[in-house]
């Protein structure tokens, strides 16, 4: 019993000791401050250094519950040269009071100059070293300098940026104006060096360019125009990364066409519009959905290989300024199944077309499907998806179900009324 | 200490050989296996499985063939001292560097992925400290904690499959057959030692309620452990494309953190305790394993009361290599390599000199008798 | 072991030796049938001048001529019955030929002539009748002790099913379970337990179902107690229970006899004791302290949910505080964005870590906790709301603790006391202190660290030879009444590590 006593007593000093001397990643919530997103820059003239730019998130701000809330800004941008983000926490901690921490850290933005260079694929796998990213973090790239878009943005509504940044992007996912750009699929892609990588284009400035042609969904990201008092900040279409390197952008309805034709995208609904077939000086408006899974059948083995995609889509009609009667009219309404399966199987080639000649690979994740086809990674790196993807035949057809006509399908007729 | 010695039930056994084995699943054996085998590595535990069966079924044959004697023991008699006592050194040297080397894998993935300020020997002594306590319970009490963690550990295991296969993509498991068929099947052969600790289980045989207990619990364990390992296997594959996978340490680690569930976005506090759980209760067995072998061998009847020091030698002997990431994945690596022989031969070897000695007519005669 | 065995005889000796030789011996002996010799004996065993309560009377009983002398203790005795069934048919006797258990009219009588038994049996409330010329004592059964009524429920309450409560009488409590099992082969059998006092030990079973190793097992125990006084259950828990530091309870506690008599009917022992509203059951397993009779009284689902809000309320106990401590100090990458920013702006102004400012909380809790139960009835209430709200309120109002922290204390306190037993209360309320300690030292790793080796220490533990968790853990056949219960009629199975003889229930 007294052996039992005594070690009993050593090791409980030991654990009071520890538990004195211990605590050796204790850190407290409020004494760190929150990286809410990088943003990176080229550093002007230095060649292998960045700049790099901090989005701090302020807890305070718009706290209610007692103890907290106060007048303080919702955030605090910092933006500094570095040699890379890992280690430039601590020069911004002489300027910031508190320890900056990554855990909260959601996005990273990258500049498009930067994103365009040919080193930038060596600063971003810094991102896999650090032990607080996380892998399933946003990636998008700005139009101009990062550091004046996080200065920019100014939301007025959602005032905590994490909030901000956290529902115009999934609202804009989910309207198909922008992809679903996770850092680790970033990674993923430029490993399998197969596809191309859409990461979600953004800016912060309006440019003075007037709205290009009639579509207003041929835009990108800085081609919106609006006017109100509001944010200057917009998520537009997607930035096209070959290779880890930037090689162009896509517009919103690209954007769009390209999550329809991707297969391991589950994508909601797009509101899109169309030239009405029985006016040409108006536009209809559809609601596209997908009607059961994208069937693409690929030949890969013998002479050339071919695609063949099926795309179903379900479209409702949701707008009719040329008060045509499509509900009781079948003829018509063939015309119009036939005006919009064209015009969408056109576009879609006509993106196909652009990504075989302008980007020799394409961003729909086919590539994926075509693994399929092989039994071993010799064989499917010998065939080389990059290389053999210009030279494919790609047949598209488009498969629509007219779908509702609104909520109400009926409409008054316009000769009538106007009698 | 002295309590009746109880023998444990079917439940508890097998619930001890899949937090011995299963648990492998959650450390750096997958990023091993697929250093080599790709996007195919799914198939290396079924692979290794088939051609395991072989033998355990031998040693099966063997050992149940003695009522109440274990492995050591069997050994003994079939061998004779000398050279049981060389082959039980080297099982016990085996199992002695796997101990020290799973620890510091474990201590590192610690370490690394969640107290990266914390000394490592602080980490190391909790966790050894923890264990060799759980170790020095008695081998029923083992068993029964393990029994009683294990649903909700399969459980958190599931949780992280379901949801990692809603995230992934069943696509990267393409091209099928990774880097060549032949190529598989070599390179899952030279890893068989996945299954090496199958050995050890039998050093419990006489803690089980009767023989047959022990063969369907045998069983049963190693088909459970088969599926879990390729089914989560194939399940890191789905989420990160063997490229990537290629590159991870750990990679069941990284899966945690990377899957959210609704407005959960980090998940990892969630797997971490649980995963904490099934390494200590791991190590626990472990350490009883080694102080069964290491008792049998110099002598020792209350081998018990080797844990604690045992468990201290291990946590010295634990931090010697420096850079542990590295410097212990390439020792895993080779002891993996060198460990497969051994545990296909050796039950091989034991069978036939059984059956030389005619061991199994003795035993119907025996029975007969 | 031998060793200790010995010298534990030996102490027993030297203390024995040691205390009244004398009055020993002579209690030894048997009675005189000199009746002055007798009465002589009596008094000075009792210090009759000094000895306020003890009562002897000498009468002649006229019808055979003898003198004889009543002697008992008046304040534990039934004046009534001593007038009526003894002084007056004695004292009014005529017949000459009437043996005197012939005159004395009352229930229950007994003979005896060791003077120790005698005495026992006056200490019991009993009546010794003396007469002159026979060598024995008439011991005449007219104890009145005096205690409550059987009352309700304190402590165990329950919604649907019996409302009576143990009281201080162990003839009560035996008369309540008697109520519930009538049958022949409840036994109960009676020790004493100790030396000096000489209390009363109750051991109720079934003879046909209880295993006799155990019953043989808790006798040895009980028998092998050396102490002077026991005076009630709650210290003869802590004579019997093997682990004595252990945080875990080994020995059920319950003041409800429906709940003893249903453990009874399941092969258990139950011991009952003079001045214990209560009963102890042996063995005791960690479900039949998380287990309430109510459950069973409830209708299947609602048994149920009750038993999935009480585990729940257990881990919510154990864990809430410390997890929120590991969490917030060492994993903050784990709470989501939201939740850790509303954390981290609550936690501005607070001057503490968030383990101490736990600490702090979980202290005033258990303050408010203990000083309720100890402040006078009056004053009751009043502390209640300074505690709860005003500290609370003003703590949070003067930034000494957020919010949040509030919330977490306030429900891992409330789900504490969903577990009902006393017991286990305080084993979960020191269990949820530990893993504090743990969470801050060493955030989830030391959490769970301190959770296995709980576990670990859990199934290590075993209540007179039965282990803690069965029959979870290791199996054995029963109606598996563990975190949930079967349909009634699916309980068809006594629990097997109780070993009862006869294991089905039907």
């Amino acid at each position: 019993m007294p052996i039992r006593k005594k070690l009993g007593r050593i090791i409980f000093s030991l654990l009071a000791l520890l538990w004195l001397s211990g605590c050796w990643d204790q850190k407290e919530v409020e004494e760190q401050a929150y990286v809410i997103g990088i943003g990176i820059d080229k550093a002007e003239d230095q060649e292998n250094r960045v700049k790099i730019t901090y989005l701090i998130s302020n807890p305070e701000a718009g706290a209610t519950a007692q103890g907290g809330g106060s007048g303080e800004q919702p955030r605090e941008i910092i933006s500094f040269v570095a040699d890379e983000f890992i280690s430039s926490t601590n020069l911004a901690n002489s300027v910031i009071a508190k320890q900056i921490t990554y855990d909260l850290l959601r996005m990273i933005a990258v500049s498009e100059e930067f994103a365009r260079d040919e080193q930038f694929i060596r600063w971003i796998y810094d991102a896999t070293k650090a032990m607080e990213i996380k892998r399933d973090i946003k990636f998008l790239v700005t139009k101009e300098d990062t550091a004046t878009f996080f200065q920019t943005n100014n939301p007025i509504l959602e005032t905590r940026p994490h909030e901000y940044f956290e529902k115009i992007l999934n609202t804009g996912f989910n309207n198909g104006t922008i992809p679903k750009s996770e850092l680790n699929q970033f990674f993923r892609i430029t490993e399998a060096d197969a596809d191309l990588f859409l990461g979600i284009y953004s800016s912060s400035e309006k440019e003075r360019r007037q709205q290009s042609g009639e579509d207003p969904h041929q835009i990108t990201a800085g081609e919106f125009q609006f006017e109100g008092e509001t944010n200057t900040t917009q998520f537009i279409g997607s930035a096209v990364f070959k290779e880890g390197q930037m090689i162009d952008s896509l517009t919103i309805e690209e954007t769009r066409l390209a999550i329809l034709l991707n297969p391991t995208l589950k994508p909601g609904f797009f509101l899109g519009t169309l030239p009405d077939p029985f006016d040409e000086t108006y536009r209809i408006v559809i609601r596209v959905e997908n009607n059961g899974p994208l069937k693409v059948d690929m030949k890969l083995k013998s002479g050339t290989p071919n695609i063949d995609v099926i795309v179903p889509l379900t479209i409702e009609v949701l707008s009719n300024h040329s008060m045509t009667d499509y509900p009781k009219d079948a003829e018509k309404r063939n015309k119009l199944k036939k005006s919009i399966q064209e015009s969408l199987t056109k576009k879609i080639e006509d993106l196909i077309r652009k990504t075989q000649e302008e980007y020799k690979t394409e961003p729909f994740g086919w590539s994926l499907i075509a693994r399929k086809k092989f039994s071993t990674l010799s064989e499917w790196e010998n065939f080389d998806w990059m290389k053999t993807y210009p030279d494919m035949n790609t047949n598209v057809s488009v498969q629509i179900k007219l779908g509702k006509f609104g909520r109400q399908s009926d409409l008054p007729r316009i000769e009538e009324i106007r009698d | 200490m002295e309590q009746s010695k109880q023998l444990i039930g079917i439940k508890e056994y097998v619930a001890i050989a899949l937090l011995m084995i299963g648990t492998k699943l959650t450390d750096d054996t997958p990023s091993i296996i697929f250093e080599n085998v790709k996007n195919a590595g799914w198939m290396t535990p079924i692979i290794n499985g088939l051609i395991a069966i072989i033998p355990i079924y031998f040693l099966m044959k063997v050992v149940t063939n003695y009522k109440s004697k274990n492995l050591a023991e069997v050994t003994d008699h079939l061998f004779g001292k000398f050279f049981s006592f060389l082959i039980l050194l080297l099982l016990l040297a085996v199992g002695l560097s796997a101990v020290i080397i799973d620890t510091a894998i474990y201590t590192d993935i610690i370490g690394t992925m969640y107290f990266s300020k914390t000394p490592t020997i602080i980490i190391y002594g909790i966790l050894m400290f923890v264990c060799a306590y759980g170790a020095s319970r008695g081998f029923e009490q083992i068993g029964s904690v393990a029994w009683i963690v294990f649903p909700y550990l399969q459980g958190s295991l599931l949780l992280a499959l379901i949801l990692t296969i809603g995230q992934g993509n069943t696509a990267f498991l393409f091209p099928l057959f990774g880097p060549g068929t032949w190529e598989v099947v070599k390179e899952s052969s030279l890893k068989l030692s996945i299954y090496a600790d199958f050995l050890y289980l039998f050093l419990f045989y006489p803690y089980i309620k009767n023989s047959k207990v022990f063969k369907k619990g045998t069983w049963l364990s190693f088909i459970l452990i088969v599926i879990n390992m390729s089914i989560s296997m194939a399940c890191y594959v789905f989420l990160f494309d063997y490229q990537s996978i290629m590159q991870l340490n750990y990679p069941y680690h990284e899966v945690i953190r990377t899957i959210t569930f609704g407005f959960m976005i980090n998940m990892e506090a969630l797997f971490l305790p649980f995963w904490l759980i099934a390494s200590f209760v791991r190590f626990s067995i472990y350490l009883y394993v080694i102080a069964i072998l290491f008792g049998h061998l110099f002598k020792i009847k209350h081998f018990e009361y080797l844990i604690p020091s045992l468990a201290t030698s291990i946590v010295f002997l634990g931090m010697i290599p420096e850079s542990p990431t590295f410097a212990i994945f390439n020792l895993r690596e080779n002891l993996i390599l060198i460990v497969s022989p051994l545990f296909f031969f050796l039950p091989c070897l034991m069978w036939l000199v059984a059956k030389l000695k005619g061991e199994y007519k003795n035993a119907n005669k025996k029975k007969v008798g | 072991m031998l060793n200790r065995l010995l010298r534990k005889t030996h102490r027993k000796k030297v203390k024995n030796e040691q205390s009244s030789n004398e009055k020993n011996t002579l209690k030894e002996s048997d009675i005189d049938a000199n009746l002055e010799n007798t009465i002589n004996l009596f008094k000075s065993l009792y210090s009759y001048s000094d000895n306020q309560d003890v009562i002897l009377r000498t009468i002649h009983i006229p019808g055979i001529n003898k003198n004889a002398a009543i002697f008992f203790i008046n304040t534990i005795t039934n004046p009534m019955s001593i007038e009526d069934y003894i002084v007056s048919p004695l004292l009014q006797n005529n017949d000459a030929t009437k043996q005197v258990e012939d005159i004395i009219t009352v229930q229950s009588m007994k003979t005896n002539t060791r003077i120790s038994d005698i005495v026992t049996h006056i200490n019991n409330g009993n009546t010794a009748l003396f007469v002159d010329g026979e060598k024995h004592a008439y011991l005449i059964g007219s104890s009145n002790f005096e205690g409550r009524a059987v009352e309700k429920t304190q402590n165990e309450n329950v919604v649907k099913g019996p409302k009576e409560a143990f009281n201080e009488k162990a003839a009560t409590n035996i008369s309540l379970i008697r109520k519930k099992i009538k049958s022949e082969s409840l036994v109960v059998e009676s020790l004493i337990i100790s030396k000096r006092s000489r209390n009363d030990l109750y051991i109720v079973y079934e003879k046909d179902l209880v295993d006799d190793k155990l019953l043989q097992n808790v006798k040895n125990r009980v028998n092998s107690l050396d102490v002077d006084a026991v005076q009630n259950l709650s210290l003869l828990e802590q004579h019997i229970e093997e682990r004595k530091y252990s945080i875990f309870p080994t020995v059920l506690y319950t003041e409800r006899p429906d709940r003893a008599a249903s453990f009874i009917e399941d092969g258990y022992i139950v011991l009952l004791m003079d001045n214990s509203p209560d009963s102890l059951v042996l063995p005791a397993t960690f479900w039949s302290f998380f287990h309430t009779s109510e459950e069973h009284y409830l209708r299947f689902p609602y048994g149920n949910f009750t038993r999935l809000l009480r585990i729940m309320a257990l881990f919510i106990t154990l864990f809430t505080s410390s997890v929120y401590v590991a969490v917030v100090t060492y994993h903050s990458e784990m709470v989501p964005p939201d939740l850790l920013l509303a954390i981290a702006a609550t936690r501005e102004k607070v001057p503490f870590p968030a383990a101490v400012e736990v600490f702090l909380m979980e202290f005033a809790f258990e303050l408010i906790r203990e000083a309720g139960l100890r402040v006078p009835s009056p004053i009751g209430p009043t502390i209640g709301i300074v505690g709860a709200l005003i500290l609370g309120q003003a703590a949070v109002q003067a930034n000494i603790v957020s919010p949040i922290v509030v919330i977490i204390v306030a429900l891992g306190g409330l789900s504490s006391f969903a577990i009902g037993d006393i017991s286990m209360n305080f084993t979960v309320r020191i269990g949820r202190l530990l893993l504090l300690f743990a969470a801050s030292f060493m955030g989830l790793f030391g959490l769970t660290a301190l959770f296995t080796m709980g576990i670990f220490y859990m199934v290590s533990i075993k209540s007179f030879g039965v282990p803690y968790l069965s029959p979870l853990t290791p199996f054995y056949a029963s109606s598996g009444d563990k975190i949930f219960r079967k349909v009634l009629q699916k309980e068809i199975l006594r629990p097997g590590y109780v070993k009862p003889k006869d294991i089905k229930k039907r």
